[in-house]
Formats: C-alpha cells, structure tokens, sequence
C-alpha cells in the first residue's frame, strides 16, 4: 500500500507506467502495433516533441511559458536549406548558423522577459507573430528541400537499427537531467520558479538566469527543427506549430507544475511518448477528423486527471 | 468614466484604476486619429458601424479572456469557442428552431460549455491553461462534427440587423459594459476579483472561490459563444474553423489592456480598450497598404511596445 502511494506521489513514474500499460494493452490487441518497427517510428516521432518540450521544460520549471517554440522550430526547417553553404561538403556550417539563429531568438525572448519586463507568454507569443511575418518575407511561402548532408544523417541513418534522432533525445535527456538535478544552474531555475523573490534576495540573478534559460529553450527548439526537417526532407511554413501545443502538453503530462518550481524532466520524456502514442491510437480506429480531434481531447484531459494535479492549495 | 455624483470614495478609486490606463487611452486616441485622417469614411454613420463590427467580436472575445484572467485563470478555448458558437448559430437557424431558438441554442452551448470547463478546473484542480488546452480540441471536435465544410444558413434580416449599415454593434457593445458594471456590484461579481487577487484571503472571508470560478468560466463561455453567433451573422454562414486567431488574440489585447496573468490586476475597460487598440492598429496597417505579412511583423512589435512601455516607466518611477 504504501508503495502503490509512493507510485502515485512520483508524476514521472506514473506517466511512464501509463505508457507501459497503453503500450502493452495496445500491443496485444492491435495488430502491428507492437512490431519493432512500429515502436521505433513512434520513438522517433516522440523525439521531436521530446527534445522540443527540453527547453519548455526548463522554461516551465522557472515559472514561464515559451510560445514561440513552434515559430523557431519552423524558422530553423526554413533557414536551413537556405543558410547552408554549397562549398561545406559536411552541412556542419549551416546547421551551426541555423543553431546560432535560434539561440539568437531565444536570447531575445530573455532580454525582453528580463530587461523590458514583458511577461513571458506575451513576449515569446509576440515573437511567434513577428517571426510568423518574416518568415513569409524571407522564404515566400513556398516549401524548401534539404540538401545538407549532416541534417538528412540525423533525420534517416540508423546506427545500430536505432533511429540517429532517438539517440540525439536520448543524448539530450542526459544532459538534461544532468543539467536540472546535478548542476548549479539547474537548481538556480528551480529556485526562481519557487520563490523569485527569496532566489533573487539569496543572490541568483534573475536577468542572467533568464537569458540562459531562453537560450536553451531557443537551442532545443532549434535542434528539433532540424530533426524534424531531417525526418521531412522538406521544410515550411507551419511546419513547426503543431509542436508548440504538445511540447506544453508533454512537459505537463511529466506532472511539471505549471506555475513553476517542482518537476523533472524525466517526465517530460514519458509525456511525450504517450502524447504520440495517443495519436497514433487514434488514427488506427478509423474516424472522421472531428472525432479524432475530440478523442485527442478527451485523452489529454483523462491523462491530465491522473497525472497531471496540481497540489491542493 | 462620469459618476462624478458618486461618494469621493468611489471616485478616487476610479481615478486609481484610471491612472494606468492613460498611456494606452492616449496610444488609442492617436491611432484612431490617424484612422480617421487616413480614412474619413469613419466618421459617417455607415463607416462607424462597419468599423465598430470589426471590432465586436474581439471585444467579446477579450471581454471572455479578462473575465477569467481577472480571477486567475485562463482559457485557450476562445478560438474553438467563436467557432462551435457559428457553426450552432449557422445549422439552427435555418432549421425549425428559428432565430430565437438559434440564440438561445448558442447562449446554452457557451454556458454549458464553459461551466463544464470551469468544474473540471475548480473542483479537480487541473491547470486551467492545459484543461482549456484538451478542452480546445474536443470544442473543435464538436464543431467539425456539426458543420464539416463552411456552411449553414443564417437569416439575412440578422445579418443586415447586427453587420449592416447600423451601429447596432456598439450599442450592443455599450449593453454588455453596462451588464458588465452591474455585475461587478453584485457580490458575485465582487468575489472575481477577490478570488483572483488573493485566494486564500477571499475563502477565508467566506467567497465560494470554487463557484465563483466556474460562474467566470461559463460567463466567459457565453460571452466567446456570442462571438461566434456575431461573425456567424457577419459572414451569412458557419465555419468551423473561423474563431482561430481569436484565442491569441483575446490574450494579447487583454494584456495590452493592462490585465495581469496572475488575477485581480487590471480593469474590464483596460482590456476593452486594448481590443480597440488591437483593432484599429490592424484596420490602420491594412489601409497603409501594408502586406499581410508586414502586419504581422509590426503587430508583434507594437504589442511588446505597448506592455514593455508602462513597465519600464513604472520601475523608473518607483526608482526614483
């Protein structure tokens, strides 16, 4: 008994159980579903939310909201074909630079969060819309095809049978959970998230810590992009906005407090897996688009109710 | 505001919600005056109506938003809403229902919609951001179910009455305030932003907070539902899809508005007014002849400008 409690009391174990049991309950009644290369697709889908929710993460765990984690996502897919140069046989220039963009985004998110004082969610939601209409000047509107060689190596090759994305969230992961539960600057975010004005009175900045953490989050975003452009051959316009949604969703699925201060992201990571794991459930039984969307729905909030509660106030 | 025959009390505390908001009155005032130079048509009885129906439904919409940003919450299912709300108004209209049953079907589903809503983050404890975020695309659901392709039938007599060459709009618009200020002087209204400023202070001085959050939640459901009846009208059909840009929208002109996120910080005429200002910047960039993508570009700079603006001058005044 007090195990079971100890189970329900710890968010990431509980999501990863859920994924375990919808895992094992869909693999013995679907047929296919439980293939190797099914799981394996499903994985590398998840790495994208996964490595897109890292940066939503830690921006959630400091108390703030990142929206413009779609619109970066997208820049990156679009800049990359564009930005990479034709006399770099590696592709490494283009993907530095394109990185560089989007830490430059995620900087900018910080400064106007920090110096402006803008709130979060409406700087990183301004940023999307600004992004959004430069886009558009800059691209045209029109699709791009990826040629750089180091992006297609992430999106397809197969090291060992394991897909290169998933071994770049695994990697990611890693150094996550190094960052938040083994570094300083990790438990300088948590501090912030919990209590602003004891963290900021013990002596942690907030302006560098904010810049920092929008960095990151402009970081991941960005190396999402790339998988994702990778795994897509082809980047444009709106390739990126379903990601801004289900990185929110992974990172609170995890049992991250949305008001900042208490979660991991080793729940992140079960989030997300679940989150595309529903999807594809979803579409293996056979519905009409608005049905399917309401199914999502539901799902979301019934996942939400066993995961997701906040503590009693 | 004119109740100068109101107690001093009472005009000293709108003198201090007032002071705020003189920045974003002036920042209006200037674009609707740059509006009306750019384009007279405005101040003649058919241009004031056709601009004021612009406006009308994100004034709605940001009416919804504050309401619940006002006790602490917030919804990410306005968008869905002003759809679900069209496409009702668009299939029961036409059918044996008639206009006055269409209204009432709206009104139900809003109330309905929003109260649900409202339980679920009350009584379970849920973040409204996320529960409103599931509830989005179960309300889009619903909508794709009911109307798959644009289309449904509204009456022309509502369409020419509410979206024709009358300011029936605004006055519309004025009821509602007028609803909204009657509201605040009832102890429920009161208890919205006791319940959004401080919690705990407000549970202990008897405030139902729970109800009280669902009452907002389906005020706010009504209010984003009868949105979607308005563009229903303006557009003679339903589309399950129309209400998108709403639900950043909302957010971005309540917070123009002056409207904090973490409750009780902020007036419903602050947000008003950011609706109007949300409203007239993208009216003016359209007769400059800017791209659609240029819009884009400085609507996201304008909204840093007007939030960064008051705060950077208030930490200087309280600097100095």
């Amino acid at each position: 008994m007090m195990r079971v409690k100890a189970i329900l009391r710890n968010p990431p174990l509980l999501t990863f159980l859920l994924v375990a049991l919808v895992w094992l309950v869909a693999g013995l009644s679907l047929r296919g579903f439980g293939a190797y290369g099914h799981l394996r697709y499903l994985l590398e889908l998840a790495a994208v939310i996964g490595i897109a929710a890292a940066g939503q993460t830690l921006v959630v765990l400091m108390g703030g909201i990142d929206l413009s984690v779609g619109a970066v996502i997208t820049v990156t897919a679009i800049l990359l074909p564009l930005l990479s140069p034709a006399w770099d046989p590696t592709g490494l220039v283009g993907v530095a630079l394109v990185l560089a963009i989007a830490i430059g985004i995620g900087l900018l998110n910080g400064a106007g969060a920090t110096f402006l004082k803008v709130p979060p969610i409406i700087m990183t939601l301004a940023m999307a819309t600004f992004l959004q209409g430069m886009l558009v000047l800059v691209a045209g509107g029109s699709a791009v095809t990826v040629q750089n060689p180091a992006v297609l190596l992430l999106g397809q090759s197969r090291p060992l049978g394991i897909p290169a994305g998933v071994v770049l969230w695994v990697l990611v992961s890693i150094g996550m959970l190094l960052l938040i539960h083994r570094m300083p600057i990790g438990a300088r975010f948590l501090a912030l998230g919990a209590n602003p004005l004891a963290a900021r009175l013990s002596g942690v900045s907030t302006t560098r810590n904010t810049l920092i953490l929008y960095a990151l989050s402009g970081f991941f975003a960005g190396l999402a992009g790339l998988l994702l452009l990778g795994m897509n051959r082809q980047g444009y316009v709106g390739i990126g906005d379903p990601y801004l949604l289900t990185s929110i969703a992974a990172v609170v699925l995890g049992g991250t407090s949305i008001l900042g201060g208490r979660g991991t992201y080793a729940g992140t990571i079960p989030g997300a897996i679940l989150l595309v794991t529903t999807t594809a459930l979803i579409t293996v039984v056979n519905a009409s688009p608005g049905w399917r969307s309401i199914m999502f729905g539901t799902l979301i909030l019934a996942l939400l109710m066993i995961s997701g509660r906040e503590a009693r106030r | 505001m004119t109740q100068a025959s109101s107690s001093r009390l009472y005009g000293a505390i709108q003198r201090r919600r007032n002071r705020g908001l003189v920045g974003l009155y002036l920042v209006v005032g200037a674009f609707l005056l740059l509006y009306a130079v750019l384009f007279p048509g405005i101040l003649t009885i058919g241009g004031f109506s056709k601009f004021t129906q612009n406006w009308f439904p994100l004034a709605l919409v940001t009416m919804a938003q504050a309401l619940l940003m006002l006790n602490g919450g917030i919804t990410l299912a306005i968008g869905p809403l002003v759809s679900l709300g069209a496409v009702i108004a668009a299939t029961t209209m036409g059918s044996a229902f008639g206009v006055p049953g269409g209204i009432l079907a709206v009104i139900a589903t809003g109330l309905g919609i929003g109260a649900a809503t409202g339980a679920i983050v009350a009584l379970l404890r849920l973040p409204a951001i996320i529960v409103t975020l599931a509830g989005s695309f179960i309300i889009t659901g619903v909508a794709l179910i009911l109307l798959p392709r644009p289309g449904g039938f509204v009456p022309g007599w509502l369409s020419t009455l509410l979206a024709g060459h009358t300011p029936v709009a605004f006055l519309l618009l004025l009821v509602i305030l007028a609803l909204w200020k009657i509201f605040l002087a009832t102890p429920l209204g009161l208890a919205i932003y006791a319940a959004g400023d401080n919690p705990v202070g407000a549970f202990r001085s008897g405030v139902p907070i729970e109800r009280v959050k669902i009452v907002s939640f389906a005020l706010s459901g009504v209010l984003a539902a009868l949105g979607g009846l308005f563009v229903a009208a303006q557009t003679g059909s339903g589309d399950p899809i129309i209400g998108a840009p709403f639900t950043l929208n909302s957010i971005a002109a309540a917070v123009l508005g002056g409207v904090g996120f973490l409750g009780g910080k902020g007036t419903m005429r602050g947000a008003v007014c950011g609706s109007l200002l949300l409203s007239v910047m993208i009216n003016v960039m359209f007769f400059l002849g800017f791209p659609p993508v240029a819009q884009y570009v400085a609507q996201g700079l304008i909204i840093v400008g007007a939030v960064a603006v008051p705060a950077r001058l208030a930490l200087w005044r309280a600097a100095r």
